[in-house]
């Protein structure tokens, strides 16, 4: 059972699906929000066999060994998160505190990228894992902040338990609105999404910390960058739209799908909306306005009786 | 049974290569005219995402190297290693009269000639500049020898 709790579901098979069909649907939305037509429903997986078939190089002067195993490092760091998170009605491991290590697996790649950029010889690799790291620090503080107050309201810091106080109550995006908006602007930054794609943006570092690698390498890359994505929305679900804890899987899948939908639909939106920031506005963002409206929402559950 | 197995995953990764050609674009020397044509193909009038068609900034990301312009005398080093830096298996698209040949600029004392010279061309779309039709035409007529 616990193998194909691993393996299948809701392991690897399970959000290695998922990734395919969030990356799809999100090249989709932003094609029709750009009146194109998009991507076929095959495209992630054709770029992904495309990808791991191509010629693997190593430019000379890189670090050989990081440039292999750091994908692998920030994808095993995603699929790990995914198996605290619940999904639907099935929690597959879960202890007091699971949030706090979800947390800190989600923010694992975020290293990773950074001493991918550092380890590989190029310009714009290495001002792309600076820039990553200067956006860590601007969004994670808000970030933990706004995700630490549903936690606080329901006296639990385990995920199952928060959404299923939720389920009992009002959803958390309803009690707290502001941390709702923190969180999302956190995880578009967490995900590198486009108005915080500053550590990757074409027009200024060509593709930031992956510019030099090619072939498996950057497969493994968008498949662990799409699989925190999946995980980061499934988080929020639990965390803010009360998950889902009805008794049968089959209603509780559907709504528990519908929810990260709308949260992907709602990330989509976003990144066609608007334009990129610099990564001084950013961090402007981040510590003057982020953080503090952060520590207000923090302060407000806390007297709130949480 | 191995061969067999060695066959399928050949079609599967040739499958995958023709529906997921991600162009790099250089112009070693044109007068911009072709660029804007090969960015109208980003356009929602032309859209080629939806043939899979990505355009990447960084040549390892690539797999389709298309050129515009005539080859100069100090493009050439940057083309070949451009082309250099892009990953087995890859094409190169010759887009546009200057690059399939030199075009106008031929005989010029700066001047190569067409990619030819310097890079080995998969497929050559004439025109000055060529129309998007063209060169979606051509580029779907380079991914149906992709085998």
């Amino acid at each position: 059972m616990a193998l194909i709790n691993l393996l299948f579901f809701p392991g690897f098979t399970f959000l290695f699906m998922c990734a395919l069909f969030f990356e799809w649907l999100d090249r989709r939305i932003i094609a029709r929000f750009q009146e194109r037509v998009g991507p076929p429903w095959f495209q992630p997986l054709a770029d992904f066999i495309k990808l791991l078939a191509k010629e693997d190089i190593v430019p000379s002067g890189a670090h050989a060994k990081a440039a292999a195993l750091l994908p692998m490092f920030s994808l095993t760091a995603v699929l790990t998160a995914g198996l605290y998170v619940p999904v639907g009605n099935v929690v597959t491991a879960s202890f007091e505190g699971d949030l706090i290590v979800v947390l800190f697996l989600l923010s694992l790649p975020a290293l990773g990228y950074f001493l991918a950029g550092w380890t590989s010889v190029g310009v714009y690799s290495l001002i792309g894992g600076h820039r990553s790291l200067l956006q860590y620090f601007s969004y994670e503080v808000p970030f933990l902040m706004a995700v630490a107050s549903p936690a606080i309201l329901s006296g639990s810091w385990r995920i199952a338990s928060i959404a299923a106080y939720q389920s009992q109550t009002t959803w958390g995006a309803l009690m707290q609105p502001l941390g709702f908006i923190l969180a999302i602007i956190g995880l578009i930054g967490k995900l590198k999404r486009d108005p915080l794609d500053i550590p990757k943006a074409k027009s200024e570092v060509v593709a930031g910390s992956l510019t030099d690698f090619s072939g498996r390498k950057i497969a493994l890359w968008h498949l662990s960058i799409y699989i925190q994505t999946v995980v980061g929305i499934f988080l929020l679900v639990n965390l803010f739209l009360g998950g889902s804890s009805h008794q049968s899987l089959f209603v509780a899948l559907p709504i528990f799908g519908l929810k990260a939908l709308g949260i992907l639909i709602l990330l989509s939106m976003i990144s066609v909306l608007y334009a990129r920031l610099r990564i001084d506005q950013l961090a402007n963002l981040g510590w003057r306005v982020l953080a503090p409206l952060a520590l207000i929402q923090l302060l407000v559950t806390i007297w709130s009786g949480g | 049974m191995q061969q067999w197995l060695t066959k399928q995953v050949h079609n599967i990764v040739s499958w995958a290569r023709r529906k997921s050609p991600w162009i790099l674009h250089f112009n070693s020397g044109g007068c911009n005219g072709c660029d804007i044509e090969i960015l109208d193909l980003l356009t929602p009038r032309y859209d080629v995402e939806r043939l899979g068609i990505l355009k990447e900034a960084s040549p390892r990301h690539a797999d389709i190297l298309i050129c515009t312009g005539p080859v100069t005398r100090q493009s050439r080093d940057r083309l070949r290693q451009i082309y250099e830096q892009i990953p087995e298996p890859k094409w190169v698209v010759a887009v546009g009269s200057c690059s399939c040949s030199g075009g106008v600029f031929q005989g010029g004392h700066n001047i190569l000639g067409g990619v030819e010279n310097v890079l080995p061309v998969d497929i050559y779309i004439p025109g000055c500049p060529c129309r998007p039709e063209a060169i979606i035409d051509g580029l779907a007529q380079l991914l149906e020898t992709i085998t």
